[in-house]
């Protein structure tokens, strides 16, 4: 119940919408319960008419009433056109306004949360709170509130008027009401997990045709076609099980919802009619009766539907205050101050890294589960002391898993060491402003990423007002220029996951000449494991030379070629560092790197081509 | 779930460039045969067909008689106070109420049965000729354009067959019932009263149209919104480490404010047409007050009449609304048909001919005997690129061939015309002697293995995987086939040990453990012709050498034809065919090849100077 409250809470900036959307509705509802009061006055008005002779002032008297019960008819017909109109626009307004304000919260505070916590969460999870339960708690709170408000007004304001012309007949009229409301609220909340589920297995379908499409070669190879047909098959009939367990709970409630109201109806036939007989009911209360009835069997059922989404909304906003609720925990000082001058000192001491590996979430059904499994809060690195001058290039060389890419990530402070201390340039880098920090420091990660952005973008992801000028000499400079020029729309051909396909060498140049367009006093390589083929690698070479120049650099190596840009070597193992010194230093006093010059560095791949980016795997 | 995303802006995606696959270009000559094609898949059912329409025209009947009733209720039971005749006309009215529950169940559930039956048989008949389609059809289309046929295709079908089929019949029987019913209580009544009908038709026809293109407006910029979350999700790290979240957060903020924009479209769009048609249905019944009342005064109708016609407004009103729904779902249910159909009319190119050869055990030797291949350019049929020119090779049982050259020198094509993906454009490709396009494919391919670059995996657990490569092997030799490639240590390890579900593709093992399990899946295939197309990427340390150690044992006692790309693979194999621009330039071993100090020696030359 409290979600519920907190979620009422995101409606308080438009109070006054609000406001004025129930009170329109709540008019509008006034007019819609006056229409079959008024209709039974008219019945009542030709009834008596009808009776009178032919040409008795009476009968032109009941004509002028009757002409006057139609003009208000039709007033109240406008009045509530009008009323509801005005009330959509400003309740739409209200409805848009929420979502975008929830939107822009959640986003932002996703913007704050530290590196740390997206190493545990699934990306998809998060997503799922940003779409699928942002929907649902918006459609509550902008439509949902609105409906469930009209409905039971609408139903109230009838009842009222049915008791007041006849208590008994209302009340066994009324009587059907309740199991409607109820059987369509059991109905919403059976149904909508079984379509769930039939979403899923679709999904599922999904998953298998996508798997037989990228995998054709293989299949094919091996002659397995008949298996993958069975497979498909089971798919399918599990698509089919599942649609009819929905179809049969539809076509089971939605005919009873739809009878009960006219047990209702039954009841005004035959008790009111005999009452009209017997002269306890007029004619008109008869109609009136029989259109109330009739113009309550949409609101029952909506009701009903509307509860339904009120639960799923409060289990939605549940699981979105869960994000919201984790504050971010790599938080910079009040007035943090700017990273002092200078040229890139970066000194570890004594640190010690672990990883929380407890996922964040605690109950199943909402844990956001954790990426990857280990030994809880295992070390990654252990009291490490490491000390790069201002301008020096150091290679990080090491078996996966043995720290390096932890290591260069606390220098800008993706993560902070469970103990001992990071430098840049004198200071400790958990009392400076994080971004004077990160913007002293630039990464060009092994996989590089690239964003849905033109070329020209991309390169000045750091620095977005960045004249062409400098982005083509970035770009000179990083050995992508030819490539770039070569693309159909030249520095404006969109790249990235919607855009044009690159190659990873290509992709890495183009990482390599937006972290020179930062001007970094720091920068961090990691080298690419896939291979390119030799005159790429040449041209990355040259591009890293040229980056490397005047900086202080740290290298995650996985080659020769690039350990050899290196004026120190560090190698590291299970999160310690082991041996330090250049190349020819390391084969002698390190067994470890001397292994892994030996079977895990050198170009095994002689000769390949661009892996290029396909749909279709294999051969 | 499938998250909708936003085609790429300007320049667009991959898959963004229209392919005269996605075009939805339903001309009018095959739209009959469509239409055809899908009563057609209803046939089998037809019993079952037969029974829900029944169930709808009498639910349909029933349901139109409550205002009838009500009216025969006022006027010959409680005016003439016949209270005898009121009894009955109740227990009519109630009979019929029954009537309708029960045909409402019978046609929900049939029509649910019939639609989901008849779309089952569509999925797994696209499903068998997507199977029968040669690989060379699939390097044309984008993955993404196929698997939407069988889901986003299949889906709007759904919503044709199941909802709008019966709203067609429902609303249309109601609503002509309707009139029917008006016209024979009091025809002058009822021409005033369907007055109004144009206007309501056409605008609830506007109204759809509109709503059509402001709702795929809402749901392009909801797509914008999910991809770019997408995006920084997966790009938050380089988000974080160029400290550009102020950035982003701007760019979020124009992407949701475009949202707002269309949603409001739609508010606005649905604001001006509900209230209207409820008002216009308060106008009708205004109307009828007036002008029926005044009849009914002169005694020209009853008083039941005009509350049977005040009822039976409703009778028109939702029908007409409901009709003018169903010309965009019909549209986009013909869209989906066309696409679909135009998939099923795609004849495989590579089938076997009708007196194929079924091959005995092979030897293996493999020979090209003069082949030329080239790819047909999609949209051309004209240009055609050359990828093999005039190739000669034999290939003798036993031996491992490694294929050397640069990128598009024609390596992977000659593998795949010795798997039969494609067949020659000139020259013939010859296993043991027979043209491979006389011999039956099953029977050629259950005797050859293939082990991709990027080691394809199902999902599914590790012994289903190596399974795949002999159907109903038993776990013992699915676990001596894992052991003899140097698998069974990781696998051991694993918390499930074989029955670890390797994740969609294999996602939950490394490169170099994928690679592993292809080599055991090939392995236990136990081919007489094997081809590798080896992994490029580097993997770590340890698997590496397991991996060296894997291939020999793959490559022994069996033809091999390796796409080579490591050094050490090269020098193992007997012999080496150096391959540029689609002929072989040199062949011989890896000594002989250096010795001749031709094309080899110098790439490896550049070789050792890179790693220098």
């Amino acid at each position: 119940m409290t979600t519920f409250y907190r979620l009422l809470g995101f409606l308080r900036p438009y109070k006054r919408g609000l406001i004025a959307s129930w009170a329109l509705a709540s008019l509008a509802m006034v007019m819609t319960v006056l229409i079959p009061l008024l209709m039974g006055h008219a019945v009542e008005t030709i009834n008596n008419g009808a009776s009178r002779h032919a040409a008795s002032a009476a009968r032109a008297h009941d004509r002028h009433t009757l002409a006057l019960l139609a003009g208000a008819l039709v007033v109240a017909t406008l009045l509530r056109w009008a009323l509801t109109y005005a009330r959509r626009m400003i309740a739409g307004r209200v409805s848009l306004g929420l979502e975008y304000d929830l939107r822009h919260l959640l986003y932002g505070h996703l913007q704050r949360l530290e590196m740390g916590f997206f190493d545990h969460q699934q990306t998809g999870q998060l997503m799922s709170r940003a779409t699928v339960d942002l929907a649902a708690v918006r459609f509550f709170l902008g439509y949902g509130l609105v409906f469930i408000m009209q409905s039971a007004l609408t139903i109230v304001l009838a009842g009222v008027a049915m008791l007041a012309i006849n208590p008994r007949l209302g009340l066994i009229s009324l009587a059907p009401v309740p199991f409607v409301v109820v059987i369509a609220e059991r109905y919403g909340k059976r149904a909508r997990p079984a379509i769930q589920e039939v979403q899923q297995r679709i999904a599922e379908l999904t998953a298998d045709v996508e798997e037989n499409i990228s995998g054709v070669r293989v299949v094919k190879a091996f002659a397995r076609e008949p298996r993958q047909l069975q497979r498909f098959r089971d798919s399918v009939g599990r698509v089919f099980e599942q649609s009819m367990v929905a179809t049969r709970l539809e076509a089971t409630f939605n005919p009873i919802i739809g009878f009960l109201p006219q047990l209702g109806l039954a009841a005004v036939l035959l008790i009111g009619g005999n009452d009209v007989v017997n002269a306890h009911l007029t004619l008109g209360q008869f109609t009136s009766f029989y259109f109330y009835l009739n113009m309550l069997i949409a609101p029952m059922r909506a009701l009903g539907v509307m509860l339904g989404l009120a639960q799923r909304a409060t289990a939605s906003g549940a699981r979105i205050f869960q994000l919201l609720d984790r504050a971010p925990r790599l938080s910079e000082p009040p007035n943090a101050p700017a990273l002092p001058e200078g040229n890139g000192h970066v000194q570890l001491r004594g640190v010690t890294l672990r990883y929380e590996g407890s996922p964040e979430f605690g109950s199943p059904d909402l844990a956001l589960s954790p990426n990857g499994s280990g030994p809880r809060a295992r070390a990654v690195l252990r009291d490490i002391d490491l000390d790069v001058p201002a301008g020096r290039t150091i290679a990080l060389v090491g078996a996966t898993g043995s720290g390096k890419t932890s290591l260069v990530s606390l220098i800008p402070r993706l993560y902070d060491p469970s103990a001992g201390q990071v430098l840049l340039d004198g200071a400790d880098v958990r009392g400076l402003s994080v971004s004077s920090l990160r913007s002293a420091i630039a990464v060009v990660s092994d996989d590089p990423f690239l964003f849905s952005a033109t070329v020209a973008e991309n390169i000045a992801y750091a620095r977005p007002d960045a004249p062409l000028a400098e982005i083509e000499a970035a770009a000179r400079a990083a050995q992508a220029y030819e490539f770039v020029e070569r693309l159909p729309q030249g520095f404006q051909t969109r790249v990235g996951e919607r855009g044009q396909t690159l190659s990873g060498g290509q992709r890495q140049r183009l990482a390599i000449a937006r972290a020179l367009l930062a001007n970094p006093r720091v920068l961090i390589l990691d080298d690419a494991t896939s291979s390119v083929d030799s005159s790429t690698e040449r041209s990355i070479k040259l591009a890293l030379a040229e980056a490397m120049r005047g900086r202080t650099t740290l290298v995650i190596a996985h080659r020769l070629s690039t350990i050899a840009l290196a004026d120190e070597i560090v190698v590291l193992d299970r999160g310690e560092i082991v041996a330090q010194g250049d190349h020819r230093e390391l084969l002698q006093a390190s067994e470890l790197y001397r292994e892994i010059v030996e079977k895990g560095l050198p170009e095994h791949v002689f000769m390949t081509r661009e892996t290029r980016e396909r749909e279709v795997s294999g051969i | 779930m499938s998250p909708v995303v936003a085609r790429g802006g300007p320049g667009g995606g991959p898959l963004g460039r229209g392919t005269q696959w996605d075009g939805e270009r339903a001309s009018r000559g095959t739209r009959g045969r469509n239409l055809r094609g899908l009563i057609a898949l209803l046939r089998p059912y037809r019993a079952r067909v037969g029974v829900t329409f029944a169930a709808l025209l009498l639910g349909t009947a029933a349901s139109l008689a409550p205002p009838l009733l009500a009216r025969a209720a006022i006027d010959t039971g409680i005016k003439k106070h016949d209270t005898t005749a009121l009894t009955l006309i109740v227990v009519a009215f109630m009979l019929s109420a029954l009537l309708v529950w029960s045909m409402t169940y019978a046609q929900t559930y049939l029509v649910g049965w019939v639609g989901q039956r008849a779309l089952a048989d569509l999925r797994i008949r696209i499903f068998t000729h997507l199977q029968a389609l040669p690989v060379g059809f699939y390097e044309s289309r984008p993955a993404g354009v196929l698997i939407s046929r069988m889901t986003n295709d299949v889906e709007a079908l759904d919503s044709l067959v199941t909802d709008s089929v019966v709203t067609l019949f429902q609303s249309g029987l109601t609503l002509l019932g309707a009139i029917v019913i008006l016209l024979v209580l009091d025809p002058k009544l009822a021409l005033l009263t369907f007055a109004i009908f144009p206007l309501l038709a056409a605008g609830s026809l506007w109204f759809r149209l509109a709503s059509a293109g402001a709702f795929r407006r809402t749901r392009e910029t909801i797509g914008a919104i999910t991809a770019y979350l997408q995006e920084t999700l997966s790009g938050i790290r380089v988000v974080r480490s160029f400290a550009q979240e102020p950035q982003h957060e701007a760019r979020f903020a124009l992407y949701n404010e475009d949202n707002r924009e269309a949603n409001m479209v739609t508010v606005k769009l649905n604001a001006l047409y509900f209230p209207a048609v409820e008002m216009l249905s308060g106008l009708a019944m205004a109307a009828i007050v007036l002008y029926g009342g005044f009849q009914a005064i002169e005694g020209h109708i009853t008083v039941g009449t005009i509350v049977a016609f005040v009822a039976l407004l409703a009778y028109m009103f939702d029908p007409i609304q409901q009709l003018s729904q169903l010309y965009t779902t019909y549209q986009s249910g013909m869209a989906a048909l066309e696409k679909i159909y135009q998939l099923l009319d795609v004849q495989p190119d590579i089938v076997d001919r009708p007196d194929a050869l079924a091959l005995g055990r092979l030897r293996g030797e493999v020979q090209f005997e003069n082949v030329s291949f080239a790819y047909r350019r999609r949209g051309s049929e004209e240009e055609q690129v050359l990828a093999l020119d005039h190739v000669d090779l034999r290939v003798a049982p036993g031996q491992t061939v490694a294929l050397v050259g640069a990128t598009g020198a024609g390596k992977s094509t000659m593998a795949k015309l010795v798997a039969r993906f494609y067949d020659p454009t000139a020259g013939r490709v010859l296993v043991d002697g027979h043209d491979l396009r006389e011999v039956a494919s099953a029977s050629l391919r259950s005797q050859m293995g293939i082990v991709p670059q990027e080691a394809f995996l199902f999902s599914g657990s590790i012994a289903e995987n190596i399974a795949f490569g002999r159907p109903g092997a038993s776990a013992e030799e699915i676990r001596q086939a894992a052991g003899a490639v140097g698998a069974e240590q990781f696998i051991a390890e694993l918390p499930k040990g074989y029955d670890t579900e390797v994740g969609e593709r294999g996602s939950q093992l490394s490169a170099g453990q994928r690679q592993l399990i292809a080599f055991a899946r090939a392995l236990i295939a136990d081919p007489r012709i094997l081809i590798l197309d080896e992994a490029t990427s580097n993997v770590d340390l340890h698997t590496e050498g397991r991996i060296e150690e894997g291939l020999r044992r793959l490559l022994a006692n069996r033809t091999a034809i390796v796409i080579a790309h490591r050094l050490s693979t090269i020098r193992q194999s007997g012999h080496i065919v150096v391959l540029e621009h689609g002929r072989i330039v040199e062949q011989g071993t890896h000594e002989e090849l250096i010795e001749a100090g031709g094309r080899y020696a110098q790439l490896y030359e550049d070789w050792a100077e890179q790693a220098a």
